[in-house]
């Protein structure tokens, strides 16, 4: 208790420094301001601001940089339920009951009690991270390099193929990802692989180049060409007609404390995440509901739980990012590839060495979601204007900032080049309906699971078998096989069996 | 034949792994491979070759036929176009002539993407970012990027 006391008291005077206040503050409202456009999920929106946060010091990045994305995931759900449009899936979700909720007129009802509900699935997250992060990283002291590579072949895999409906084109991307992660000076020896005797390559890719050309430009071309007007659910949207019934408290209580619940469970497992926790906690209300009828149609509900279960997933989301050194998703990726460029190696050490990043994080991440609750409430009728911008004048100005952001990093005019190139994977791949975040997964995580790999069969000797000896890494691998033989194995049967039905109607 | 187009989908989705995994493990073979015990710099890449070789002929052993191939249309091949040419024009100009010229430049390209928006708006909103641009960027962060 005491030393939970005295890391909270650290973290406070890191997160409570005017430094880390001002770019906890300047995180969340960049990360609302583009979670707000629709159109822009939280990827596009944490690769375009990520060359930002490259000119601070690790502590101060990494609290911008998570404040962009819990800014980015509660600005999200403004525009799914003033607009119907999503900027993500997860945000989906809540415009099935928030847009009809909009259209009734209560839209003011809606965003109040998203952000209240946002604040609390967040505050449970922080929670479960706080307590589960320590604990974690002293077992993760006591591994060894197999128990890395099956921990972070349990991550990739199970990121590609649980909650994507194509799962064998999931697992190419991975290994796409892994092949390009290969570019770049071999660590062991030296030699420089696949870079065709470019020097500019001998670092490996430029991740953020990467990242954005993935991610950002595919957005903003789809997006470019958009005709409609953009046209918002008012309603009124002054803070006092926002407030929600006493009925809406009512109805609102449990699904946010279940969603909480749900989310933080997702958030924490590799692979699922925000978007199966949403998922989850709107089918989870809809089943105990007295009134599951209402659901789609404007139910409080419907509203309260999957914002609830997202922040919650992404508050816990950081806990195996921080404690074992291992990204769940593609965000985090980001994350891990962002503390690797300020020198920071992830994992279950940084908690020891680097206390004061680890508990300024968190305690920053508790006045972050104080902030976002005064962004949200009394000042939501800000985004609400920001929503009426004409697109086609906003997405010039998202190229010009992605321009000099890309271009700052390094000041290497290559990386323009790269993240056009990627661009165009990206859209490439998209069109023949490859998902590009297990690609990212795979791009930073390559690295180090040939290193880890390696490693382990230099102190096995040799000796494949040793990743089965071991009881914890064996555990692990068993379960990732079995995920892998599940996806595969359904894949082919489902394949088999539409063959067969189709040649029982040919022959009829 | 139309069991081919109807499949071209997956099929070339197929075939582009298979070919990149082919690259990878050609590559890798002009790397040391060393051996499981010390693994030299093409071990690793090998093994990812033939991994994609296998998932590209396990996805033709489960494909199936799809709606054909949708290509981009009209508009989205003009916004590709567009945008594009700004990130380039940006990349061929910033060091030679500094941020103003190279953001009006590269966000007037960029507007061009949409028809609704006239060439004199998008010039107007080029040089407006540009100087914000250049006030936060160069005056506010102190970037090492020149003006003009």
């Amino acid at each position: 208790m005491d030393a939970l006391l005295s890391n909270l008291a650290l973290g406070l005077t890191v997160a409570l420094s005017w430094n880390g206040l001002f770019y906890c503050f300047l995180g969340v409202f960049l990360g609302t301001l583009v979670g707000v456009l629709p159109g822009i999920g939280i990827m596009a929106t944490l690769a375009m601001l990520m060359p930002i946060t490259f000119h601070l010091e690790p502590t101060l990045a990494l609290i911008m940089l998570s404040g962009i994305y819990y800014g980015a995931s509660y600005g999200g759900s403004t525009a799914s339920i003033l607009m119907n449009l999503p900027g993500t899936a997860t945000s989906a979700v809540t415009g099935l009951d928030g847009y009809p909720m909009a259209q009734q007129g209560r839209a003011g009802q809606a965003l109040f009690m998203t952000a209240i509900a946002s604040f609390v699935g967040s505050l449970f997250g922080v929670i479960l991270l706080a307590g589960f992060s320590v604990p974690l990283s002293r077992v993760a002291l006591r591994f060894g390099p197999h128990e890395y590579v099956a921990l972070m072949l349990l991550g990739l895999i199970a990121a590609s193929v649980i909650g994507s409906g194509r799962s064998l084109r999931s697992l190419i991307s991975v290994s796409l990802g892994l092949a390009l992660g290969l570019i770049g000076l071999d660590l062991n020896s030296g030699v420089p692989r696949f870079t065709f005797g470019q020097t500019v390559l001998f670092d490996g890719l430029p991740l953020v180049a990467v990242a954005i050309g993935l991610f950002g430009l595919p957005e903003i071309i789809a997006s470019s060409g958009s005709k409609t007007v953009p046209r918002v659910q008012e309603g009124k949207i002054r803070l006092r007609d926002m407030l929600p019934t006493r009925e809406d408290w009512k109805r609102s209580a449990m699904p946010m404390v279940r969603g909480s619940g749900i989310g933080g469970f997702f958030g924490a497992l590799p692979g699922t995440g925000g978007l199966v926790a949403t998922f989850v906690s709107y089918a989870v209300e809809r089943r105990v509901s007295k009134h599951p009828e209402e659901f789609g149609k404007g139910a409080i509900e419907g509203v309260a739980a999957p914002e609830a279960a997202n922040n919650s997933a992404v508050q816990s989301a950081f806990i195996p990012t921080l404690s074992l050194g291992i990204p769940g998703d593609p965000v985090m990726a980001i994350m891990l590839g962002v503390m690797m460029v300020h020198g920071i190696i992830p994992g279950p050490t940084v908690i020891q060495d680097r206390p004061d990043l680890f508990w300024g994080l968190i305690v920053s991440f508790i006045i972050g979601n104080l902030m976002l609750l005064v962004l949200n409430l009394p000042l939501v009728g800000m985004w609400v204007k920001i929503l009426k911008i004409p697109y086609n004048l906003l997405f010039p100005v998202i190229v010009a900032f992605t321009c000099i952001g890309i271009y700052s990093v390094n000041y290497q005019i290559v990386d323009i080049f790269v993240l056009l190139g990627f661009g165009f994977l990206g859209l490439g791949m998209r069109a023949l309906k490859f998902e590009v975040a297990p690609l990212l997964l795979g791009f930073v995580l390559g690295p180090m699971i040939e290193e880890y790999f390696r490693r382990a069969l230099i102190v096995s000797r040799g000796d494949i078998g040793s990743f089965f000896d071991r009881p914890i890494a064996g555990t692990i691998l068993a379960i990732t096989f079995a995920i892998l033989v599940w996806a595969i194995g359904s894949k082919l049967f489902a394949a088999f069996r539409a063959r067969g039905r189709r040649e029982v109607q040919t022959d009829g | 034949m139309r069991f081919v187009l109807n499949r071209l989908e997956d099929i070339s989705a197929a075939l582009v792994t298979a070919g990149v995994g082919l690259f990878v493990i050609l590559e890798a073979g002009s790397y040391r491979m060393g051996s499981l015990t010390s693994m030299g710099p093409g071990y690793f890449p090998t093994i990812l070759g033939w991994t994609m070789i296998v998932l590209a002929a396990l996805m033709l052993v489960a494909m199936r036929p799809s709606e054909s191939l949708r290509l981009p249309g009209g508009h989205q091949f003009r916004g590709m176009l567009c945008i594009a040419a700004a990130f380039g024009s940006f990349a061929l100009t910033i060091e030679r002539f500094g941020m103003l010229p190279s953001i009006t430049l590269a966000v007037f390209l960029a507007s061009l993407a949409n028809d609704r928006t006239k060439p004199w708006v998008g010039l107007l909103l080029g040089l407006g970012t540009a100087l914000v641009c250049a006030l936060i960027f160069r005056v506010g962060l102190g970037l090492q990027i020149e003006v003009f």
